[in-house]
């Protein structure tokens, strides 16, 4: 894991419009954010345009990153481009009116995409509200402390430390039901 | 999920909670991290990781390009602002505003007697108005301590006549 300077001199490359520069912050967070997305969405080919969406708000956004910590910055554009993906989905099911289909359809009832397997853990996080899971995945692929992710989610901290100790409590239990 | 962001989770648990809960608090967590440890994501197509890297290179000349604009927009807008205050201030010191015998000049002095380069007729003029200024000064004087034997209602209205002569000549220039 790159930290410290070397992370500040990639994203200082990124900001002159470096694209090697960019390429290393891919390389560093491809796979933490797609996870996120996977396991919030249980869906590879959605996961695989909200990780494109992403890295393109990334070089559009870039100027706007003003220090701090990068993995909050970019971990709140990831969450903010999942919760346009559950409002487009929203408004396409009133758009199509088809009939009495869940929202976090693919979340609830996670599906099957080019022949891969669901896990049982997706299918069990299916079982969770969407800000529960949502806060677990960032915790767990952000990796944030708990008092940046209350700031990210303008939260007291006791809050966001006793929903997720009740979120994993209730994933632990239906995991090992 | 303790230790890779330098939390210590026990620490501040144990502000929220007494010291059993944050300690069950810490179990269930390590439980549910080690869940989650266990059923790892998939990982993310290279091909797609190919992807995103051309879409970045692509559109990274865009972004040069759309910076670029920014900052000659900002300029022509800065130029822009700088002429028009340098417009602005050249008319206000030297526009006709500011021309003698016009604007705040005009309502104080006649524009005749302004504009006029006759200044032995100007001179001519003020020295005749003035005489007749004294000259009525004196009467009124005269009339106020009653050193007038004649009829002075007629005399205040004769003098009062003749002022409103004077102002309506000088004005007229």
């Amino acid at each position: 894991m790159v930290q410290g300077d070397d992370l500040a001199r990639i994203i200082s490359g990124c900001k002159s419009g470096d694209a090697v520069c960019f390429s290393r912050v891919v390389d560093m967070y491809a796979s933490r954010c797609y996870g996120y997305f996977y396991r919030l969405t249980g869906n590879k080919d959605t996961s695989d345009e909200l990780l494109s969406e992403l890295f393109v708000k990334l070089v559009e956004k870039i100027g706007s990153y003003k220090g701090g910590s990068f993995e909050s910055w970019l971990f709140k554009i990831a969450a903010n481009i999942f919760h346009d993906h559950l409002r487009s989905k929203q408004r396409r099911r009133k758009l199509l009116e088809v009939q009495q289909v869940e929202i976090e359809s693919e979340t609830t009832e996670p599906r099957k995409s080019d022949g891969e397997l669901v896990d049982r853990l997706q299918a069990q996080l299916g079982r969770l509200d969407t800000e529960t899971r949502e806060l677990i995945m960032l915790r767990f692929y952000s990796q944030l402390s708990f008092k940046e992710m209350a700031r990210m989610r303008s939260e007291p901290i006791g809050t966001t430390l006793a929903k997720m100790h009740r979120g994993l409590k209730k994933l632990r239990l239906l995991m090992e039901g | 999920m303790d230790g890779e962001n330098g939390e210590n989770l026990k620490e501040l648990l144990e502000k929220f909670f007494d010291t059993e809960q944050a300690a069950s608090c810490i179990e269930d967590f390590q439980e549910a991290e080690r869940i989650l440890r266990e059923h790892p994501a998939p990982e993310p197509d290279e091909m797609l990781i190919a992807n995103i890297k051309a879409e970045i290179a692509m559109r990274l000349p865009a972004r040069r390009a759309e910076r670029f604009r920014r900052r000659v927009w900002e300029l022509v807008g800065v130029a822009a602002a700088i002429a028009v205050l340098a417009i602005v201030s050249v008319r206000l010191s030297n526009g006709p505003g500011r021309q003698p015998g016009n604007g705040a000049y005009a309502s104080l002095i006649p524009t005749a007697i302004w504009e006029s380069t006759n200044i032995a007729a100007d001179d001519a003029d003020l020295a005749l108005f003035t005489t007749e200024i004294e000259q009525i000064k004196d009467e009124v004087l005269t009339l106020e301590s009653g050193r007038d034997a004649g009829d002075s209602d007629s005399s205040i209205a004769e003098l009062e006549m003749e002022l409103i002569q004077i102002s309506s000549d000088f004005w007229k220039g």
